[in-house]
């Protein structure tokens, strides 16, 4: 379903993700779950800022945490994305796809005139 | 910066500049990769329009009306581009700059004028702009694999 500018969740999700340093984030942690330390010392944040920032991304269910033992283990959790990604795609698509075709025309342009 | 209201995107191709500006502005080969334009020229303030098939995701009626903006032979080609059918000018423009590259061409595309008002336009902006796509694509294969 194509995210809807209405919802206070798509809000929240839109807001989550107009902060770098949250999609940066984000970013580490697709390579796999970190702790609040781990996440502090990647980014030379203080310990707070980066416990306010996976806050954000917990409320809108962009990261889970789990606690084992001592820590804390922070993890991407994608679902709330598919529907953003589904109401990029009309543009996305459009403009890549009409810069590929560009390229192919120009491939058989450049073999005919011997460019 | 236009970066906050714009699609970027870049892309190399290895032709010249000169053939790259003669596929972006001869109306038989615009059909080949874009679509068929109706009453194009290469001149500022020409207009013209591009037929195409409707896109309903975006609400989209199938015909753009085009103006020409800027011309600057081979290096840049921008124009407006609106729904024909829309009350109001979307003040959407689309732009092609050129640079040489070695023996090829960077081609830097822009789509920019999203409305910095409207709601839609604030999505288009954080999920265009830079460091959004590559997350965006990442997570969203992520969440359709899981």
């Amino acid at each position: 379903m194509p995210v809807r500018g209405k919802t206070s969740g798509a809000d929240r999700l839109f807001g989550a993700l107009a902060n770098p340093t949250r999609r940066d984030i984000l970013d580490l942690l697709l390579d796999g779950e970190q702790t609040v330390q781990d996440i502090a010392e990647r980014f030379d944040m203080a310990r707070p800022s980066v416990s306010e920032h996976l806050r954000v991304l917990r409320d809108t269910d962009l990261v889970r945490e789990e606690q084992r033992g001592r820590h804390r283990y922070y993890a991407v959790h994608a679902e709330p994305l598919v529907g953003v990604r589904d109401w990029l795609s009309p543009y996305e698509r459009y403009w890549r796809a009409r810069l590929t075709d560009l390229g192919d025309v120009l491939d058989d342009l450049g073999d005919g005139a011997g460019t | 910066m236009s970066e906050r209201t714009s699609i970027e995107l870049d892309q190399f191709y290895p032709h010249p500049p000169a053939l790259v500006w003669h596929a972006l502005t001869t109306p038989d080969l615009m059909a080949r990769w874009l679509m068929r334009p109706d009453g194009f020229e290469p001149r500022v303030g020409a207009r013209f329009s591009l037929a195409a098939k409707p896109i309903e995701a975006v609400g989209f009626s199938g015909t753009v009306a085009c103006e020409v903006l800027e011309l600057v032979e081979p290096e840049l080609i921008s124009f407006s581009w609106d729904d024909a059918a829309a009350a109001e000018p979307s003040g959407w423009v689309v732009s092609f700059a050129l640079r040489p590259e070695g023996r090829g061409t960077r081609l830097l595309f822009t789509h920019r004028g999203f409305d910095p008002d409207s709601p839609a336009a604030q999505r288009s902006r954080t999920i265009m702009g830079n460091g959004w796509r590559r997350i965006v694509a990442a997570l969203g294969d992520a969440a359709a694999a899981a």
